[in-house]
């Protein structure tokens, strides 16, 4: 999978690799304002209120 | 075989990369995201009694001539005898800050009028329908315990006589918790009543009542603590003796 990655990347190594940490911090990005957000109320944590639930 | 093995792993690599990230976020970010979310109501609520208008207040009255011309406003428990009646609390906006000097000098939290999950998320929740900040009946607020800056964190250290200070802008209202953390399921509605009948209170009165979840990371059971409004002050008369050190 990540191999796969590597290799459809372009330019040398050290592009690829640049590359690669701008994708990882899209993913972190995505991950944190979009993904966790959503997953977040599926946890117990913001039952705080008597009558709601 | 190889690239499966390899595949199945990366996967696995990656899933444990997601879990951990996911603690990050409920950990840290969460706590990053309303300690300035908490930051920014309060400011918005100094700026609008800057202006001279508090949500709720009358918006007509400036607070000067109201609270100093309104013997109401004394060291008694008794509610502001507004001139016309307040008007109600906006759904998911800031009206009062909360002070617990029981769980820490400097904390302090905006209270927004609700509790849905949008709202507990910049501050603390009041339970529409309860009673308003300092008036007859039963004023409810519930909190975080974990995640989300974390407000009630520190909610079973709460004693009997501990202070639990508010202002609307106008007024400092000082309650002083009666009964230490209660514990109960999350069906039981009769402990924001305007007289909770385990509370211990027999007649009406003007209360407070505290909820977070139970145990810490949990949502099996709920805390809950009970005040009675103990004094009331104008904010020109300056901090309550509960918030000075």
């Amino acid at each position: 999978m990540y191999g796969w990655i590597w290799r459809h990347l372009p330019g040398n190594a050290w592009l690829k690799a640049l590359i690669s940490l701008i994708l990882a911090l899209a993913v972190v990005y995505v991950l944190f304002q979009y993904v966790f957000p959503w997953a977040e109320p599926l946890l117990p944590f913001n039952d705080v209120t008597v009558d709601n639930q | 075989m190889r690239v499966v093995v390899r595949t199945v792993s990366e996967l696995c690599v990656t899933a444990g990369t997601l879990i951990v990230l996911f603690v990050v976020y409920l950990l840290f970010w969460t706590g990053v995201r309303a300690d300035g979310a908490m930051h920014d109501q309060i400011d918005d609520l100094h700026h609008t009694w800057a202006r001279g208008s508090a949500p709720g207040a009358d918006p007509g009255a400036t607070p000067d001539p109201d609270t100093t011309a309104d013997p109401g406003r004394t060291a008694v428990p008794q509610a502001p005898a507004d001139p016309a009646p307040p008007a109600p609390y906006t759904a998911g906006r800031p009206f009062a800050i909360m002070y617990v000097p029981r769980l820490g000098f400097t904390w302090n939290k905006p209270v927004l009028q609700g509790t849905a999950a949008d709202t507990l998320k910049k501050g603390l929740g009041h339970y529409p329908g309860t009673a308003r900040l300092g008036g007859r009946g039963n004023f409810a607020v519930a909190g975080h315990r974990r995640t989300y800056g974390d407000p009630f964190k520190d909610f079973p250290q709460l004693r009997h006589g501990d202070a639990v200070v508010l202002t609307d802008g106008t007024t400092w209202f000082t309650y002083r918790i009666d009964k230490g953390p209660y514990k109960t399921v999350p069906t039981d509605v009769e402990v924001i009543d305007p007289v909770p009948r385990k509370s211990g209170y027999t007649g009406a009165g003007r209360y407070l009542t505290l909820t977070t979840c139970d145990p810490e990371w949990g949502h099996s059971h709920r805390l809950i603590v009970w005040a009675h409004l103990d004094s009331t002050q104008p904010v020109e008369a300056g901090k309550p003796a509960a918030l000075r050190r």
